[in-house]
């Protein structure tokens, strides 16, 4: 997990995306224990009404579930929706500022196209 | 759910009016912040709403029911402030075992265990005296007593001044553990918001006696913008904002923006970022605050 919150985005959206990071990862797989909001919130020095808001947003996704009186857990097929979720959020997320980049320093299309067929991918 | 409640709070020293008319509902069961400048009336509002201090006019309330000298009431507060090095009579040469004695006297649920196992944590020894002790263990002293009091409401004026940066560390993470367990109510200022300001799920901003703002942190950074790019381009994208802090450096400008909703949209003229609380406390309370 990361050592320190930046700082562009709500503390909230940044716990839970750490968690999905952390799943998308393998650190955390279907069924294991997600950290509790008290832990989280010691851990990032933030408020549990916070931690817990990061929690919740992941239990409305689907992506973690609550299991009463234990904590919560990685939810099956997890990793699938969350891949899914940011493939749909891909292009505003990263495309986008690539090529306004690229225009920016004089970067042609086909120049950006090439680059992306040399990495392989 | 109980409230404290301040209403029309006006305190005067002689001529100085060192609280206007400050409104203010404290619920129960969140952490706060209090944020201001030295002299912005931090303490004279902890200590009117603590029954400490009279106030010129206005009135103090818990549940409904005056705070002053009702001791019910008192008996769900805590303020633990600054301890005198100095008294009337000379050094305050109280051992810090009969001051810790004296707060377990006075405060009922108070936790002997738990002040005992912060007492090694922050590495007090109880037989030195007051007045031998540095201003880090000072500040130890008035954390120790906070949180051992089980009180309700439990005020802590800057408790971290002088701390190491390990002590601080280790009061923000007393802090989450206690509110995790207890769901107590903590009032915390501090002028080092930078640290804190993730702890707080409501600050409280005031300025030259006056209350600022009032309002979950996450709301209000939701709100706040820094607004950058080409003087122009600058001053017509922040136009019928509110604008606060404005920096030049060439044609490039800067400015802090507080919106009154979130998702405000400046255009693609200019770059927008997002604002810390420090930097929103600095933009807000910085001279020379001007109106786009």
């Amino acid at each position: 997990m990361l050592d320190n919150l930046g700082e562009d985005k709500s503390i909230y959206i940044q716990i839970s995306e750490m968690i999905e990071d952390e799943i998308l990862r393998d650190i955390l797989k279907e069924e294991d224990r997600v950290p509790s909001t008290t832990e989280l919130a010691k851990f990032y020095k933030i408020n549990p009404a916070t931690a817990a808001k990061g929690i919740n947003l992941l239990v409305d996704k689907d992506i973690i579930y609550k299991k009463r009186g234990i904590g919560m857990f990685v939810q099956k097929g997890a990793k699938e929706t969350i891949r899914k979720a940011r493939r749909d959020s891909f292009y505003n997320s990263y495309v986008k500022s690539i090529i306004s980049e690229a225009k920016l320093i004089g970067i042609s299309k086909e120049d950006l196209k090439k680059m992306i067929d040399k990495d392989n991918v | 759910m109980a409230t404290l409640s301040g209403k029309n709070i006006v305190k005067k020293y002689g001529k100085d009016t060192v609280l206007k008319n400050v409104d203010i509902d404290i619920e129960t069961g969140k952490i706060y912040g209090l944020i201001g400048r030295n002299g912005a009336g931090k303490t004279t509002l902890l200590s009117i709403l603590t029954a400490q201090n009279p106030a010129t006019e206005g009135t103090v309330t818990l549940d409904g029911q005056p705070v002053w000298e009702n001791e019910e009431a008192l008996s769900h507060i805590c303020y633990s402030r600054e301890i005198p090095q100095l008294t009337l009579f000379g050094p305050n040469t109280l051992k810090v075992k009969q001051y810790l004695n004296i707060a377990k006297a006075f405060y009922k649920n108070w936790d002997q265990e738990y002040a005992d196992e912060l007492t090694k944590l922050f590495n007090i020894n109880i037989k030195k005296r007051i007045n031998k002790l540095s201003k880090g263990m000072l500040s130890a002293v008035t954390i120790i007593v906070a949180m051992a009091s089980k009180a309700d409401i439990t005020i802590l004026d800057e408790p971290v001044a002088g701390l190491d940066v390990v002590a601080r560390e280790q009061f923000y993470k007393l802090v989450i553990d206690e509110y995790a367990a207890t769901g107590r109510t903590f009032i915390i200022s501090t002028h080092i918001i930078e640290e804190a300001a993730n702890l707080f799920e409501k600050v409280i901003m005031i300025d030259d006696g006056q209350l600022v703002l009032e309002e979950n942190t996450e709301h209000l950074l939701s709100r706040a913008y820094r607004v950058s790019g080409e003087a122009e381009a600058v001053n017509s994208a922040v136009d019928g904002f509110k604008v606060y802090n404005p920096e030049s450096l060439g044609n490039h400008k800067a400015v802090t923006v507080l919106s009154n909703e979130p998702g405000a949209k400046f255009g693609e003229n200019v770059q927008v970022e997002p604002v810390q609380l420090q930097n929103l406390f600095y933009a807000m309370c910085v001279d020379g605050r001007k109106e786009a």
